[in-house]
């Protein structure tokens, strides 16, 4: 046994696969227990936020130190913030619909810029062709382009009780800066959010746990049924054998996924737990296992050491667990550890379908993907919505499949480099 | 003395394992074979016999590599050769093969016909398919296999059948020497039989004009071949005529090798049966001393200290312990 | 030649078995939900629809279709023969519709895109394999870590990637549809020209998927038969190393056609969801669209159809292996 742990661990590829997977299920085990909060709560009101640090603007003004900076670059980047070459394109395009003649629009000069779309830029003016998103598009951006040039403080007034005037409290200079450790409420998501306004990485990480939860459950149903009715079949043999055989057969032409689809359905979404999924992709999974032990069991049932003990007068089951499972365990393992990352998939693809589990409750890989998907995160450029899942995804299939192949080289000896 | 046809000295070779380890599977063998004879090589299963004879062929490929030696074939050394050279002008019509598992020796998807039209244009794409098919009916005939086979697929065939084919197929280009490993060993006894008849026949009709004969059964060996090679991790151990190597071997391992197997011949069957404790010896890290010491019963710590060479006795024979002959006949008799 | 009968009898038997098979399970599955099936579907279905008068005629129509009321075996032999007769009812979500018409169009665009892309992508994986089997050193080390790392990566993986980069960053393919959406299928030039160019990602994500699978089994099962005792024989007799290689291509091919008739279910399902991602007019569409708009009739129709493609695809592999491998007709006549 310690043996072969010491040949299993030589093995590159197990190694490799073995380090990527800890590494993800470290995440999943610590990340919790450095931010606690629930993984579906709605934070952002709008959806795909960027990622990025989120500090608020409240907390900014009213932080308890103002600090002056005198940076030279700071006016150049404010500028360059609002208005970069999109916006001058988009500026540029507007004045020519207007009648301005192109050469005299100078997109790269700031000021002169700036000064011909004040002249001409009119909110209540319409241009034919123009469709609506555009127009407010050049609302949102002739508002934020508004005071841009200024050199003045920006001044903080708040209403007087007894008189209801507004009165000034405060003034913000250009050259005001707060730090960012003394303000109140800062937010980093650094995957932003989805859809709903949902941090992306704390779903992603709970969703990770749940997949493989969902994976481990499936695996070991399938792995169960499979290796039972692999030891009936190749140990028993006989009518047990034709009949294990052909319904084997029979559910490895019917394409499983088919099968996960109708029986998903049918559930029904009320009932569909994380669990119930997990059940249902180990129930139609467990074909290959069965082959697999069957053909291990038939060419060991006649091994000297299996006659020895038939003839010795063991019982049935001494003999499996004593002189059959020991033989088949790597097999099985390798099994099983292919049966958890397909299932993954399999969970996956089944709630791309709209069939995953019930969306209140926990997150799934294939749910947070099936949501990017339907909020067409591919299309909208919103990468941080999907990107992270694929990624997951198949870090833990590749990781798998590399221990599996690592495994497979040192038990199939014909197969080592 | 007749002439020599294959000639091997101090050959080496080793695996390369996974982990980039050398294993000296064959440690300084040297043999000689002359026309007309045959030689046995035996040996416990990973004894380095088998691969002996893939080390004979002079064509190595991974996990196998050749280390030092040569190997000279009628005169000719095929040691420096180029491989390519090797392919095209030895294998096949100098040397030829039977591998130790028959059963698998032939593609399954590919008619008899077709492989031998293969082998033969290997060495000369000149010959016409008819040509081929003329030869291989010939030689099968004469050999005793119906001339059908040559039309069959593998699958097609029974143990026995392909056995045979395999080995009139091996020598269709009449190679100097076939080198046999274990050409028996899975079949019946009747099957076994007839590869032994076989295997003498062609001798008779000048096929091949000596052999190398490997397995792991003695009582075979005896039978069929003039001299035997007894061989213990990757080394010989004892070199003699067979009579004398299996009636009255000097060797410690020899003794308990031809012991521990049931013999139903005249003159062993009064003999215990007793088999050899202990594993051989891991050859990553070979023993200093003698291989077999662990295992000896006549061991003395002396046995361990230096590697221990061959030595010749009366008779042309020859066995490699720090014992003398007197001394360990004495040592059997007192058992 | 005789022996090659009794081989296709034998599979054309097994195809009607399982045929019928899938048709037990089409039909048993649903009616296994708790309580009353016909109500609950009816229920559900209501939830999407405020037209009382369609709700009405669509439970009559699933009622009489489905002859809820008399025994089960009636039931069965009434739904085989109505499916024999091109007859699923009318869709739920696409009410009045009758769901063979949904089904002809998609049918034929999920055919002529899977098809070619499984077996394109099944014979570039094998050439792929037996070099890297053969050729071990840098080209194994190449591309071995990546067929391994694209076939883990899920169907739809592959797709969303190719999508983004080829259709939404550089603008080469259009991001969704068979074809543009501003035309009316005919025989033009510029439609067939659409239906090219919105192919090209579709089909390519299904080819790199099987790809990927397909390498590294052809790669094991060539570095399974380059170990064989039969590579060794005839290297020893000295013939030469690429008719060797050919041997070994043979060998270690025929395994993997039947392995392919085994995968080819499991390949289909992928593709069905790139096909999703890519909003492709197939099968998987509609089937997304059956089960965001809870249409039984279609959802089962759907599947139904896929387990026949599926079915007479395995059939049509083993067919053609049988022709291939002589063992099949030795192990017939004996």
């Amino acid at each position: 046994m310690k043996h072969t742990l010491q040949q299993v661990f030589r093995s590159s590829k197990f190694v490799t696969g073995f380090c990527i997977f800890a590494a993800i299920l470290m995440v999943v085990i610590f990340y919790p227990l450095f931010v606690p909060n629930p993984p579906l709560e709605i934070i952002a009101q709008g959806s795909f936020f960027p990622p990025g640090t989120y500090v608020s603007t409240y907390d900014t003004v009213f932080s308890s130190k103002a600090y002056t900076l005198n940076l030279t670059d700071a006016a150049t980047k404010r500028i360059a913030a609002k208005l970069g070459d999109q916006e001058r394109n988009d500026i540029k395009e507007y004045l020519m619909l207007v009648g301005v003649p192109e050469d005299q629009i100078d997109s790269t000069n700031t000021i002169l810029l700036l000064d011909l779309w004040e002249k001409n830029y009119d909110p209540t003016k319409k241009i034919s062709g123009m469709i609506f998103s555009k127009v407010r598009y050049f609302e949102r951006l002739n508002k934020s382009l508004d005071g841009l040039l200024s050199e003045e403080g920006l001044i903080l007034a708040s209403p007087n009780i007894d008189t209801g005037t507004l009165e000034q409290v405060g003034i913000i200079n250009l050259s005001d800066y707060v730090n960012i450790k003394e303000v109140a409420s800062v937010r980093t998501l650094p995957l932003g959010t989805d859809n709903f306004g949902r941090d992306v990485l704390t779903q992603l990480v709970k969703a990770t746990s749940v997949s493989l939860m969902i994976g481990l459950i499936a695996g070991l149903i399938a792995t169960f049924i499979g290796l039972v009715l692999g030891l009936l079949s190749g140990y028993v043999g006989g009518m047990l054998d034709d009949i294990i055989m052909f319904i084997t057969n029979l559910f490895t032409v019917i394409p499983s996924f088919v099968l996960l689809i109708l029986i998903s359905y049918s559930v029904g979404q009320e009932h569909r737990g994380a669990v119930m999924v997990a059940a249902v992709i180990g129930f139609t999974s467990w074909v290959w296992t069965t082959r697999a032990v069957r053909s291990q069991v038939i060419s060991l049932r006649n091994r000297d050491h299996v006659n020895l003990s038939k003839l010795s007068g063991h019982s049935i089951g001494y003999i499996i667990t004593h002189d059959i499972l020991p033989y088949i365990a790597s097999y099985v393992v390798m099994a099983l550890i292919l049966q958890i990352s397909s299932a993954i998939l399999a969970e996956a693809s089944l709630s791309i379908l709209g069939l995953g589990p019930k969306t209140s409750e926990v997150p799934t890989l294939g749910l947070m993907m099936n949501w990017a998907m339907i909020y067409q995160a591919q299309i909208l450029g919103k990468w941080w919505a999907y990107f992270p899942v694929l990624l997951v995804i198949a870090m833990i299939t590749f990781s798998m499949n590399l221990m599996n192949t690592g495994l497979d080289q040192v038990f199939n000896p014909a197969l080592r480099d | 003395m007749g002439k020599v046809i294959l000639e091997v000295n101090e050959l080496t070779t080793k695996y390369i394992t996974r982990f980039n380890e050398d294993v000296y599977a064959v440690d300084h063998v040297s043999l000689k074979v002359e026309e007309g004879k045959s030689l046995g090589i035996a040996g416990e299963s990973g004894c380095g016999k088998s691969t002996l004879a893939l080390s004979l062929m002079g064509y190595y490929f991974a996990p196998l590599h050749y280390t030092s030696g040569e190997i000279i074939i009628d005169g000719q050394n095929i040691t420096g050769m180029h491989p390519d050279t090797v392919r095209k002008s030895i294998l096949g019509n100098e040397i030829a093969y039977i591998p130790q598992a028959a059963m698998n020796a032939l593609n399954p998807t590919q008619k008899i016909i077709n492989f031998i039209e293969d082998v033969v244009q290997a060495h000369d794409p000149k010959v016409s398919k008819k040509e081929i098919y003329e030869l291989a009916r010939e030689r099968f005939e004469v050999l005793g296999l119906p001339k059908e086979v040559l039309q069959r697929y593998p699958v097609e065939l029974s143990g026995g059948m392909k056995q045979r084919t395999v080995i009139a197929t091996s020598v269709i280009l009449e190679p100097k020497i076939l080198i046999a490993d274990e050409p028996s060993s899975a079949l019946d006894v009747t099957s076994q039989k007839m590869v032994i008849k076989m295997l003498r026949y062609m001798m008779e009709k000048g096929y091949v004009k000596a052999m190398i004969f490997i397995t792991h059964e003695l009582p075979l060996l005896y039978n069929v071949t003039d001299d035997i090679m007894v061989m213990y991790a990757g080394q010989i151990v004892e070199k003699g005529a067979s009579k004398q190597t299996v009636f009255d071997p000097i060797h410690p391992y020899a003794k308990g090798l031809m012991g521990s197997i049931i013999v139903p011949e005249s003159g062993l069957k009064d003999t215990k049966l007793t088999a050899i404790p202990g594993t051989p010896p891991n050859l990553k890290n070979p023993p200093e001393g003698c291989r077999f010491a662990e295992r000896c019963k006549y061991v003395q710590p002396e046995c361990k200290r230096f590697p221990v060479d061959m030595k010749y006795v009366e008779g042309d024979r020859s066995y490699r312990c720090i014992f003398t002959e007197e001394y360990l006949r004495k040592a059997y008799q007192n058992d | 030649m005789k022996g090659y009968r009794r081989y296709f009898l034998n599979k054309l038997l097994w195809l009607l078995v399982t045929a019928l098979f899938a048709f037990i399970l089409n039909f048993t599955l649903p009616r296994l939900m708790p309580g009353d099936p016909v109500a609950a579907i009816v229920a559900r279905l209501a939830q999407g629809m405020s037209n009382s008068t369609g709700m009405k005629a669509v439970y009559e129509q699933y009622a009489e279709q489905f002859g809820t009321n008399k025994p089960m075996i009636t039931q069965f032999v009434l739904y085989v023969s109505n499916v024999f007769q091109g007859n699923f009812g009318a869709s739920f979500s696409q009410f009045p519709r009758p769901v063979i018409d949904i089904l002809k169009s998609s049918v034929l665009w999920t055919v002529s895109l899977q098809f070619p892309a499984i077996i394109v992508g099944w014979i570039i994986g094998n050439i792929l394999g037996v070099l890297a089997a053969y050729i071990r050193k840098g080209f194994d080390k190449i591309v071995m870590p990546v067929s391994l790392f694209i076939s883990n990566l899920p169907a739809f993986g592959m797709a969303v990637i190719l999508l983004v980069i080829f259709a939404v960053d550089l603008k080469w393919f259009p991001t969704s549809g068979g074809y543009g959406f501003d035309l009316i299928p005919d025989f033009s030039w510029r439609f067939i020209w659409s239906v090219i160019v919105h192919y090209q990602l579709p089909f390519w994500s299904i080819v790199l998927i099987a790809i990927g699978g397909q390498a590294i089994g052809m790669r094991s099962m060539s570095i399974y038969e380059l170990n064989a005792d039969y590579v060794k024989y005839a290297r020893f007799l000295g013939i030469k190393d690429y008719k060797i290689v050919g041997y070994v291509f043979r060998n270690a091919m025929l395994p993997q056609i039947t392995g392919l008739a085994l995968a080819i279910g499991t390949m289909v399902g992928g593709a069905l969801v790139a096909e999703i991602i890519f909003s492709y007019p197939g099968l998987g569409t509609t089937l997304l669209s059956a089960i965001q708009g809870q249409d039984y009739p279609l959802i089962s129709a759907v599947t139904l159809i896929i387990t026949v493609m599926v079915l007479l695809a395995n059939f049509a592999i083993e067919i053609i292996y049988g022709l291939i491998d002589p063992r099949i007709k030795a192990a017939q006549t004996d």
